[in-house]
């Protein structure tokens, strides 16, 4: 072989090679099609190089000719690729010159084997023979030129425009990345095209004695678009190993979370799972990968799960899962723990993920029910403390009835006594006894509900009710100490939640305050006990007295343990009541009236509709 | 003498209607005449203040309590004997009732026996002290018809005086002085000596501090 010939059969060959990789690249990634349109480019522009490299050694003026035309399918499929290409992989070109360009093109083939020899010649009649560096001998044709050549040059020209057009649209579009490739590309196959096409051009006319030489310019285009093709592939390949570090840090990340984590698809099956759900759910992540969601959740939910994961797939947010419920797990062994979820969706191709971080809180639950037990004990001890303070008082309030049951138990003695017995009012007396007992029976149930040590249950409660509850109980005790108490009780008051004994428990603390600062007024104890309804909309409850006011500096430290400005006495009342107003998810303070004493109040949130 | 009296009136001031009910019911078991008050303010401007009886009141009750109105009547100088009702053992309370004259402090539920015993004597007290006021009212009357002279003579006989030291401390005889003394009997009613100095004395005379 001469190097013309290894020059040609390398070319081919480098072609064919490159096209492959790409085919094989369009095999994996169908949706890739430019990688296809390269491989189309590139068998091509084999099949012409042979071609060509058999025209040169052309036995026969007619060989030559039946080899050219020929070597028309291969070179229209060039030209084809070429449009196609630029137009899939640069998405620019007016697509009315594409098929323009396509279309001459085809037209070109059929004149091709429609018309003289081929379509650059009417006839060939001799062959020429050339000879190039280092002797290398190469046969050139010598004939007639078709006068229809000019349809393929025509397509050349179709073909020039909608690259130039489509680099110009690319070089517009700017960025670094769009204006290489609108310069290698769109620049290689204009030259390329200019070159080769007027070259031929000059030789069918007759005015240049040369072989036609297209190879080279074809190849550099193959070169070209693989150079921009390849380029793709080195930033894919840059990607990918981004993507692998960045999952590696997402997983390393994963696992560290002291929380459960679970990524969950659109239907509901678990897409990937830490070392804490192990540990938390008892299944091997290998169980857990592809298991339903559901499954972790317990039986007598999972049905209302279905729908609430369907309702966060139409909002889907950031948030906590649940809305304020108890949330509830589920174990591999079937058992059940409250959980804490936080939510975090995650848009793909795939679909709709949800990150799922799950925190077990049976601790914080534990302790949180001990702290509720202390609490509820604590204030069950206040109330017995403050109910010995209010024996007195009650003593008198048992006592009125039972001395009216006495007298007229007595009465009747001595109307019965007389003679004749008087029996007239017998009935009456008898029926007032009825009642006083009754009323008797009330003091000591309300003494003994006050008493009672249970679990704080919260009810719905109606706030005045409560009031005038106290009031009842605190009666006697506010005659004693000479207090005078008014009401400013608001109408159609909502209904709130909580614990009848510890409210009334906070009220009577509240009054029994405001008698202690008006021990020293000589006249005018008065207290005012109010409930409203407030801005916020919660229930508010204030109890004002007369007496001598709260220290500024104070306001707030009343609330808290072992202040007192009392002799006697823990200081531990009103910190009770906090902690109770709190645990009815409401607060408590103090103020100074403008015109003389403090007043105290609480507010608690309405219960919802 | 037996003065005709009207039938006493117990007054019952208590807040609480049951119990005032059933008191009243158990005063009229024993045919006393009973008025009842729902609270102090009530019972001031509702009772007869010439008419005899007592008061029966509670001590806690709502505006004027017990010991308000005890001192309220005080001033009014109303001489009704108050018999206490109260729920507690209220010592200080106790205390300041008797020292301004209540004559019972009676701790509920009270008995039958115990109520109507205390209610026997302060009716009793009133009684008294109304017969006082009566006799009181009636010597000064008998007072003001002496002479000078009968006087001079009437608070020497209550100094112990015989008829005829009297004399001689007036520069006059002893038969004038039993002449005035005569007059003096007459005049006050009385027809032993012995009365007589009871109800000069009783009427102050005859204890003027020494000069």
């Amino acid at each position: 072989m001469n190097w013309f010939e290894i020059v040609w059969v390398g070319m081919s060959a480098a072609s064919l090679t490159l096209g492959l990789v790409h085919l094989l690249v369009w095999f994996k990634q169908r949706s890739k099609v430019a990688h296809l349109l390269f491989f189309a480019l590139a068998a091509s522009a084999t099949a012409f190089g042979v071609f060509e490299l058999a025209m040169m050694h052309s036995p026969s003026p007619a060989a030559y000719a039946t080899t050219l035309r020929w070597a028309h399918v291969p070179l229209a499929m060039f030209v084809l690729s070429i449009v196609w290409f630029v137009h899939f992989h640069f998405d620019a070109g007016r697509l009315w010159l594409a098929w323009a360009a396509t279309g001459v093109r085809l037209l070109a083939l059929t004149l091709n084997f429609a018309t003289g020899v081929n379509i650059n010649f009417s006839e060939v009649f001799a062959l020429d023979t050339l000879t190039l560096w280092s002797g290398v001998v190469v046969t050139g044709p010598i004939g007639i030129a078709n006068p229809l050549a000019i349809v393929p040059q025509l397509g050349n020209l179709l073909l020039l425009a909608f690259v130039i057009d489509a680099s110009i649209t690319l070089w517009r579009r700017g960025g670094a990345d769009a204006r290489r490739r609108a310069v290698v590309v769109g620049g290689g196959v204009v030259i390329c095209i200019v070159a080769v096409a007027g070259f031929a051009a000059l030789i069918t006319a007759g005015m240049v004695h040369a072989p036609t030489i297209v190879m080279p310019g074809v190849f550099v285009i193959v070169l070209a678009m693989g150079y921009e093709l390849g380029w793709d592939l080195i930033a894919a390949a840059q990607m990918a190993s981004r993507l692998r570090t960045s999952e590696m840090r997402f997983r390393a990340v994963v696992e560290a979370v002291p929380s459960a984590i679970l990524l969950v698809d659109d239907r509901g099956a678990i897409a990937l799972a830490n070392a804490h759900a192990e540990g938390l759910f008892g299944h091997s992540r290998a169980e857990l990968v592809t298991m339903h969601i559901d499954r972790l959740v317990p039986e007598h939910s999972r049905g209302a799960h279905a729908g609430f994961r369907a309702l966060y797939a139409m909002d889907p947010t950031t948030r906590a899962m649940g809305g304020g419920r108890e949330l509830f797990a589920c174990r591999k062994d079937g058992s059940e723990f409250p959980v804490e979820v936080a939510l975090s969706p995650l848009a793909t191709d795939d679909g709709l993920f949800v990150l799922a971080s799950v925190v077990d809180i049976s601790d914080r639950r534990k302790l949180e029910r001990a702290t509720a037990r202390q609490r509820d004990e604590l204030a069950h001890l206040s109330r017995v403390a403050m109910l010995g303070e209010l024996s007195g008082s009650l003593a008198h309030e048992l006592n009125q009835p039972l001395t009216a049951i006495l007298s007229n138990a007595q009465a009747a003695q001595r109307f019965l006594a007389q003679t004749p017995p008087r029996v007239d009012q017998l009935a009456e007396i008898l029926s007032d006894i009825v009642k006083s007992d009754h009323r008797a029976r009330s003091v000591i149930q309300r003494l003994r509900a006050m008493l009672r040590k249970e679990q704080a249950q919260h009810r719905s409660l109606d706030i005045n009710e409560v009031v005038e509850e106290s009031l009842r109980l605190m009666r006697s005790d506010l005659l004693n100490r000479d207090v005078t108490v008014s009401t400013d009780l608001a109408d159609a008051l909502p209904a709130v939640s909580g614990e009848r004994n510890q409210l009334q428990q906070i009220l009577l603390n509240f009054m029994m305050n405001g008698c202690d600062a008006m021990h020293a007024r000589e006249t005018d104890r008065r207290l005012l006990v109010r409930t409203h309804r407030n801005s916020q909309g919660h229930v508010e409850i204030s109890v004002a007295d007369r007496g001598t006011g709260i220290p500024e500096a104070d306001l707030e430290r009343i609330f808290e343990p072992f202040v007192t400005t009392k002799s006697q006495g823990l200081g531990l009342g009103l910190a009770i009541c906090r902690s109770i107003v709190e645990a009815h998810g409401g607060r408590l303070w103090a103020s100074n009236n403008a015109d003389a004493g403090a007043t105290l109040h609480i507010e608690i949130p309405a219960k919802p509709m | 003498m037996a003065m005709q009296e009207p039938a006493p009136t117990v007054y019952l001031v208590d807040d609480d209607p049951d119990l005032l009910k059933a008191l009243a019911r158990l005063l009229q078991s024993v045919e006393m005449k009973v008025a009842t008050f729902a609270s102090a303010q009530e019972f001031l401007e509702g009772y007869d203040r010439r008419s005899p009886g007592c008061l029966v009141l509670d001590l806690a009750m709502p505006g004027l309590n017990g010991l308000q109105l005890q001192q309220a009547l005080e001033q009014e100088a109303c001489p009704l004997p108050i018999v206490f009702l109260t729920g507690r053992g209220d010592i200080a309370a106790t205390v300041q009732a008797m020292k301004h004259g209540a004559t019972d402090f009676l701790t509920k539920p009270v008995d039958d026996t115990e109520l109507l015993a205390a209610i026997d004597e302060a009716l009793n007290t009133d009684r008294q002290r109304r017969r006082t006021s009566v006799e009181r009212e009636r010597t000064a009357q008998c007072l003001a018809t002496l002479t000078e002279r009968e006087r001079q003579v009437l608070e020497l006989i209550v100094a112990g005086k015989l008829n005829k030291q009297i004399a001689t401390a007036l520069g006059t005889v002893e038969k004038t002085i039993k002449f005035h003394r005569a007059n003096l009997m007459r005049k006050m009613e009385v027809r032993v000596v012995a009365d007589l100095v009871r109800r000069a004395e009783r009427a102050g005379i005859g204890k003027a501090p020494a000069t």
